[in-house]
This record gives C-alpha cells, structure tokens and sequence, in this order.
C-alpha cells in the first residue's frame, strides 16, 4: 500500500512553472529518494505537499486522505514529520524546549487550562517531558537537553531536529537534505542511523539529500527532479547512471563523453 | 506507475557507501541507544562528531553541582523576604506621605501589569504594538462606564473590562494575521491614535473631554485597600503568565516567533495562537485598565495618548523582552520614575531614550540581561558570568 501518493503535481509561481506533472509514489517502509539540481523544485514539492503552497494541479493523498486543501498542521496526528533544509527549530531555546514544543499535538489538556497550571495540565506536561528525555537518550543527546539549540554545532542541530520530529510520534518522515553541512563520514553515520531508525520506528522515509553515496547507500528509489519536471525514476543504482540525470548535474558534455 | 523491481523492504540493504565502514544496517537491534550514543552523536571523530569547541563547556555546565542545603535556604530565604516585604510595606506606609506611596505602589503594580500584556505580544509572540493604550482605555473606559451609568458592581465591571479588551486585540489580530513588521507597527499605531480621538470621545459612552467617572468599589475605597487589590490581581496575573509560558501555548507562541513554517508541521495551529495571543494580551490590558480607571477614579480620552503607548513599548524593551523579571523591574522603573522624583515628562523621555539606544545597540536582552547571573543564582546556579551569551534562564527567555 502506498503510504504517499503524489499525481500531477504542478504549480506556478508567476511566469515559472516551479512543479509541473510530478508524479511520485512512497510504499510502506521504504527510503525514497528526492534529488535533483539547485532550484529543481524539490522544496517546493515538500512544501506542496505539507500545505505551504497550494498546487494548482494535481493531488497528494497520504494513505488515501487527500492533503491538498489541508492546513499544515493537520498532518501532524495523521504521522507526518517533516525537517527542513535550515533547521526548524527554535535556536533560542534549550534542546527539551523544542522536544517539547514538537510535542504539540500530543498535548490534549485544554487551551484554556493551560493558564492556570491545573492537576491534568501538570501530569501531561510530566509525561511530555519523560517522552522527550527517552528519545534523546535513544538518540544520544541526553547530555546536551539543557544546551540552547543555537550553541550546538550543526550536525548535532541537525540531529535534534530529527529528535523533535520523531517526539511528534511520526510513521512518515519528509527530511530535506538531512546532511546538509555534514562531513562525508558524519553523512555516512547518518545514513546508519536513518536505517536503524526504519527498523526501530517502522519509519517510511521521503528525503531529499544531494549527497550520492547516501542516496546510493540507504535509498530503495530514487527521483529525479530537474527544471520542476520529473527527470528519471529508479533504484538507485540505475538512476546513478542515467544519462540524463548525469547530464543535469555535471553538465551536457560530461554526459555525452 | 511501474512495479519497481528488488525494492521492497526484505530487500533493504546495508550501509556501504564507505567500504571501511561497518555495515550496520543489518545488525541486530541490540541496544540502540547505546549504539546511536557511539556512533552517531558523542564519540569524538566517528559519526556526528563534537569536535567543535564548545562541546565542553556545555557538558560541564551540565554537571555542575547545585547548591548545598545552605544555599538553596538562602535563595529560598531571600525571595521569601523580598515578597514578603512588598506584600508588608503597605501596612507601613502611614499619614500624608504614606497615602503618596500607596497610590505609587497600585500605579506601579498596574503597570507591571500592563508590561505582562505587551510582553505576551511583543517579547513571546514577537508582534509589534504601538497602539497598546487603546485595549488600555478600552478597558478603562468600560469599567467605567458599567460603574457609574450602569451602576453594576465593580466585579462585573472588571470581568467585562477584560473581555472588552480581548475583543479590541483579537480586532488588530486578525490584521496582523496578514501584515508583519513596519506595515503592522503602522496599523498599530493608527488603531491607537484613532481610539484616543474618535472612540474614547464618544460623550455618551466615555464623558467626552470631561472624562467618565469611575468610583472604586466597596471594600477597596482607600489606597491601602485598593494597592492590596492591585497587588492580589498583578499576582494572579504574574501566575497566569507563568503557567502560559510552560505550557502548550506559551511553547506555540514561542515557536511561531520563530518559525512559522515549522511550527505547522508541529501541528501548531498559527492563525490560532496567533490571535489567542493578542487575545491573552488583550485581556491583561483590559484588566489593567480597569484597576487604571478605578484607581484615578477619572477616565480621560488625553491619557491614552502615543506617548503613553511609547512608555509601554518603552519598558518592555527596556526590561527585557520575553523576561517576566525584566518586564517587572522595567514596568515598576517607568511608572514610578516620574512619580518618585516629580520630573518633568522631559527627563523621563530622555532617561527613556538613553535606556532604548543602549538596549538596542549594546544589551539587547535589556535588564533582564544584565542581572541574567542573578537570576540564575536564584534558580540554583552559580553567579560566575556565563561563558556564553545568555539566552534563557530559569524559565525565562530572552530574545536575543
């Protein structure tokens, strides 16, 4: 069964057409792949589908629910997580802030007892806070829970981030390029971990990522995205050589030679 | 769509993009969390690694040890003096001169609350107010008006007063749902200005320039008995604010401050907590401006003016956004400036003036930033200087 379902995705932005016929599938427990050059529009896919823009054609249905129309924040309890390029967590806050604040949606005490420190109240934002702490041990980052996001190095950021996403009790993650900034070797154990991850969480996994030995390593298949259009579709290995794709990253002639 | 050949998850494939690495997709789940701690995230030169320099500093301060039995008696101790000491000073403030200080302590108090408002909009959710006095006077306007035409009781008057200011906010919040920084400041500031001169001069409603009366209840008729009320509402409010920011909202707000993009995706609702904030801030200035009106027991149009509107931006800024210590010490130092050395609005905009150009070229966490070891010592820690800059402590966050 399809976990995400993506047909004929297309917006305009002005005169440019950022997403044109974009047809995209996830399966139950796969790694997909999302690549393509700068400004292909992969970005701009991920935030079609979450909500951000609406798409003038086309339909994304997560696990039969169509998302198009959908306010962003609604797919939080349907089990979508979602990290993004530049990290987006609020840097001025501790690292248990914002596994907190990822908790959101798990939070059912009343808005309106939120200001008065009510019994319910308290005993959930116990919980909230017994959750975050577990996942950032599992994670690794139980040290650094009171360090401000902001002070972290990049790569540790980038991990918390995953950690908030994960707090959010997600069945599908939409990374986008969860190794940016990352070293090869740091890339390389964060492919480990992305693995492990699935096999722990039962994760389905979409994630853009420009670093090929990543996509080569942890991906089951691979799209390839270029001017907006859907270049190439395949396993990993296939899509490594196809010509096209070669050609939009390295240019014509290194195609051809 | 095609069937994809030898891509089902039985098909899943170690890591190998690195031949020297281990493969480890295919171990077994032993403890992970172990594992990912050494992989992934501690151990130095392997995984995501913590080479950079201010690993350490973070660490250690994680260990640090808190404070002896001694200590925390003598934290403890001293915020229970303190309290206890404005919860006290009424009691001894006697004759002509002590009536002057009671009416500054329920000015001061009132303004504190008022601080509390603006800071939920300005310093959490990061909007931008310039025209806070109008929810003020709206506030005040109708207490007022529920006291001495409807002749309810001052209850009622305060209840409504609080609701009336939640209605005039969530107004400007549905603007700010579509306009941000200068654009915003610019409606807000033309939303005030307008109230003062078409809304507060309404003659039926709020006097005119004559001004609407607003006699104090019974019970709370002298100035030591309202500063007791005033004090009792800043308290609850105080809690009220605290309880917010540790909550679910209070974390909302924060985070679309911040990022609006991502809190969606954490399911934060933005256009909702977007106004619930005005709303919240709406609702501390009406209150506010009820014990405002009751306490002058004259309302005028003349005293919901811009400058008026400046001093509130003014000493949340000042204080310390987003610091409820800061806001405190801010509000109490603008209300009482004036009051205390009878100065002329001259010296007070000027000392003003000095404070905001500091604070936004030098110390941009205002007070609140300046005593940060203090406050950090109340909540258990050392009075070392922090190695780094000061973000949030003990709860209270300030924007940097």
């Amino acid at each position: 069964m399809s976990v995400l379902d993506v047909t004929n995705l297309g917006i305009r932005f002005g005169g440019l057409q950022a997403l044109d016929d974009v047809n995209l599938s996830v399966r139950e427990w796969e790694i997909v792949g999302l690549i393509g050059p700068n400004g292909a529009g992969k970005t701009t896919f991920f935030n079609c589908v979450m909500g951000v823009y609406k798409p003038s054609t086309g339909s994304a249905s997560y696990r039969g629910t169509e998302l198009i129309g959908l306010p962003t924040h609604h797919r939080v309890t349907m089990g979508i997580g979602r990290t993004f390029q530049n990290i987006g967590l609020v840097k001025v806050l501790p690292v248990i802030e914002n596994m907190l604040i990822a908790q959101h949606a798990k939070a059912n005490y009343g808005v309106l007892s939120s200001f008065f420190g009510t019994p319910n109240v308290l005993e959930e934002e116990r919980t909230l806070h017994r959750n975050a702490l577990e996942i950032l041990d599992f994670m690794g980052l139980g040290p650094y829970r009171n360090a401000v996001v902001a002070s972290l190095p990049y790569g540790l950021q980038k991990l918390t981030e995953i950690a908030a996403v994960l707090a959010s009790d997600p069945e599908f993650l939409m990374l986008d390029e969860p190794t940016s900034g990352m070293s090869p070797e740091e890339a390389h154990a964060f492919g480990e971990l992305l693995v492990r991850l699935r096999r722990e969480l039962n994760l389905t996994v979409l994630m853009i990522e420009h670093h090929v030995p990543l996509v080569v390593a942890v991906c089951d298949y691979v799209y390839c995205l270029n001017f907006g259009k859907l270049l190439a579709e395949g396993g990993p290995d296939d899509i490594r050589r196809h010509p096209e794709v070669v050609a939009a990253y390295l240019g014509e002639e290194h195609a051809s030679a | 769509m095609t069937e994809r050949a030898g891509r089902r998850p039985s098909s899943r494939k170690a890591v190998s993009a690195d031949p020297g690495a281990p493969a480890t997709g295919d171990v077994d789940p032993v403890d992970v969390v172990a594992e990912l701690a050494g992989d992934v995230a501690i151990e130095p030169g392997e995984g995501i690694s913590s080479e950079s320099e201010g690993f350490d500093q973070i660490s250690a301060e994680d260990t640090e040890p808190g404070p002896s039995a001694a200590g925390w008696i003598a934290r403890r101790g001293l915020i229970a003096i303190m309290v206890l000491g404005v919860i006290a000073a009424p009691l001894f403030y006697r004759g002509d001169a002590g009536q002057t200080k009671l009416t500054w302590m329920a000015i001061g108090l009132i303004y504190i609350i008022f601080g509390l408002s603006i800071n939920v909009l300005v310093g959490y959710a990061g909007q931008i107010s310039l025209g806070h006095q109008a929810f003020v006077g709206v506030g005040a306007f109708t207490s007022a008006y529920i006291v001495s035409v409807s002749h309810a009781s001052f209850w009622v008057a305060f209840v409504l007063a609080g609701v009336s200011g939640a209605i005039s906010a969530a107004l400007l919040g549905f603007i700010a749902l579509r306009l941000r920084g200068l654009f915003l400041a610019l409606i807000t500031l033309a939303y005030g200005t307008v109230a003062q001169f078409t809304l507060f001069n309404i003659s039926s409603l709020t006097g005119g320039g004559a001004g609407a009366r607003a006699p104090r209840p019974a019970g709370f008729t002298s100035n030591r008995q309202f500063a007791y009320l005033c004090m009792a509402v800043t308290a609850a409010l105080l809690y009220v604010d605290w309880r917010m920011v540790r909550s679910k909202v209070g974390r909302a707000i924060f985070a679309i401050r911040e990022n609006e993009l991502s809190a969606a995706s954490f399911g934060i609702n933005i256009t909702g907590y977007k106004l619930l904030a005005f709303t919240v801030s709406g609702v501390f200035a009406g209150l506010g401006g009820s014990l405002f009106a009751h306490q002058q027991q004259l309302v005028q149009a003349s005293s919901f003016d811009f400058t008026f509107a400046l001093t509130l931006v003014l000493m949340v800024v000042v204080g310390g956004l987003g610091s409820r210590v800061g806001v405190l010490i801010g509000s109490t130092f603008f209300a009482l400036f004036p009051l205390v050395f009878n100065a002329i609005s001259l010296y007070t905009a000027l000392i003003g003036a000095i404070a905001l150009l500091l604070t936004l070229t030098r110390f941009h966490g205002g007070i609140a930033e300046q005593i940060a070891p203090i406050l950090r010592w109340f909540g258990g820690g050392t009075l070392r200087k922090h190695p780094r800059r000061v973000v949030r402590t003990g709860g209270e966050s300030v924007s940097p």
